[in-house]
């Protein structure tokens, strides 16, 4: 193998993006204590470190004390198995088919409430995420029900939003109707804030922007919002969507991301 | 057992010895000094702070049961680490993408990004801070695609080669020359801010 193939193979390597092929190759080199597998793996194995130090964040401490409860528990019921295993061996001379027997079933029982614990919280997790599943999935059906009525009325139309200063690359589509209210979906807008949403407006004339509601986008800037329809009036003729304190605001105050007219 | 004279200062390498032997505090230290490496790169691939959390909580589990099988030729404790934050969270990521695959996230996106709107590449709307971020975005576009779909959406480099339509040798010579650029654009950065 020459030198441009290791490097190869070490920065894929690095990436973690060997296939199983590459990286049983490579992976040989590193075990023949290869000189020059292992100092090219050194440094882009610092790169990657690198890459991953730059968004490191502090985690939350309930993590840690989780995972040293865990240990702990783990600790213990080991301890005891150690325990009664010792005291198997002190009495061996006098031990009898029965103490051995009760030992066993001891440690099996403490073996047992282990991974009871162990598996029970596994099933309270899988329990509880299962029902955040279902009640989202039941969130997704009604928006998706209400979206489908909307787009099959001819009286609905698009409007689209586009992006200002704040956020040039970000825009928006408005699915709106006059009667039944609408549906806002974003795209590309900045990560929500800790603390803040974004808020749509609905602006009719020269009057003031009546708020229609705060959403938040994930981590793609996808973000979607249905607007219920605005009461009164000629309704509006234009929609934007500014960043406000997380609760939404009665009248904007942050800068506007996105702007678009009926 | 409980080994206690280790200190902050121990090598990486040393305190993943002595978890392997079941030391409660050098595994306590090992947390200490990387579990924020480790939480930001999570984090950084899946967007979800509480699907983090868990993340974070299984690797680091993961690393109490399989310190023993560390093997130091094979590369350092931070990249031993790293590989294993990298790999967890990507699985994660994927189970969670069969999951919302519904029809109205399609429609969404369908909807946000038609036709007449100008598209923009998730990987680079996807995060634009920092050095590494300035290093990234300085890559000739074809490298940065292959280093982000290899580190940050963990496919295999002949899956990189499929999914680019580009023969696999390509893609391999991009990873490393990819790799060759970040590192010295950060290092070119590193000695600018000192």
């Amino acid at each position: 193998m020459n030198r441009d193939e290791i490097v190869e193979l070490a920065a894929g390597y690095a990436l973690g993006a060997l296939d199983a092929e590459d990286r049983a190759r490579f992976e040989a080199l590193l075990d023949a204590d290869d000189v020059e597998a292992r100092a090219a793996l050194r440094d882009f194995e610092a790169t990657v470190r690198d890459v991953a130090a730059e968004t490191a964040e502090a985690p939350p401490p309930a993590v840690k004390a989780a995972l040293m409860a865990r240990i702990d528990t783990e600790h213990r019921a080991r301890d005891a198995v150690t325990q009664l295993q010792s005291t198997v061996r002190a009495t061996a001379p006098r031990r009898s088919p029965w103490t051995i027997v009760l030992v066993g079933a001891v440690a099996a029982g403490i073996a047992a409430i282990a991974v009871g614990l162990a598996v029970s919280t596994v099933y309270d997790r899988r329990i509880d995420q299962l029902g955040r599943q279902q009640a989202q999935l039941q969130q997704e059906l009604t928006r998706q029900q209400e979206l489908v009525t909307i787009l099959q009325d001819p009286a609905t139309r698009v409007v689209a939003l586009a992006g200002l200063p704040a956020a040039p690359d970000a825009r928006g589509r408005m699915l709106w109707h006059a009667k039944a209210g609408g549906l806002l979906v974003t795209h590309g807008l900045p990560p929500t804030p800790e603390g803040k949403a974004y808020e749509l407006w609905a602006i009719s004339g020269k009057a003031a922007p009546v708020p229609a509601g705060v959403f938040t986008v994930d981590a793609r800037g996808v973000g979607s919002i249905r607007v219920a329809p605005v009461e009164g009036g000629a309704g509006p003729d234009t929609f934007a969507v500014t960043l406000e304190p997380a609760g939404g605001a009665p009248a904007p105050t942050g800068s506007m991301y996105l702007v678009g007219k009926l | 057992m409980q080994g206690g004279d280790v200190s902050p200062s121990d090598p990486p390498a040393s305190l993943l010895a002595r978890i392997a032997q079941g030391d409660r505090d050098a595994f306590s230290r090992f947390y200490d000094a990387f579990a924020g490496l480790a939480l930001g790169l999570i984090r950084r691939i899946l967007r979800d702070p509480a699907a983090a959390e868990e993340v974070l909580q299984e690797v680091f589990w993961q690393i109490w049961q399989e310190a023993p099988r560390y093997d130091p030729r094979r590369g350092s404790p931070e990249a031993w680490l790293v590989m294993r934050a990298k790999t967890r969270a990507i699985d994660r990521l994927r189970a969670m993408r069969r999951r919302e695959k519904t029809f109205v996230a399609s429609v969404d996106e369908a909807v946000a990004s038609a036709p007449d709107l100008p598209t923009e590449n998730p990987g680079v709307a996807a995060e634009r801070r920092g050095l590494v971020r300035s290093a990234l975005d300085g890559l000739p576009e074809a490298q940065r695609r292959v280093v982000e779909l290899a580190f940050f959406e963990g496919l295999s480099q002949s899956e990189i080669a499929r999914r680019l339509g580009e023969p696999l040798g390509t893609v391999k010579t991009r990873a490393r020359l990819g790799l060759e650029r970040l590192r010295s654009a950060m290092r070119r950065e590193g000695e600018r801010q000192a």
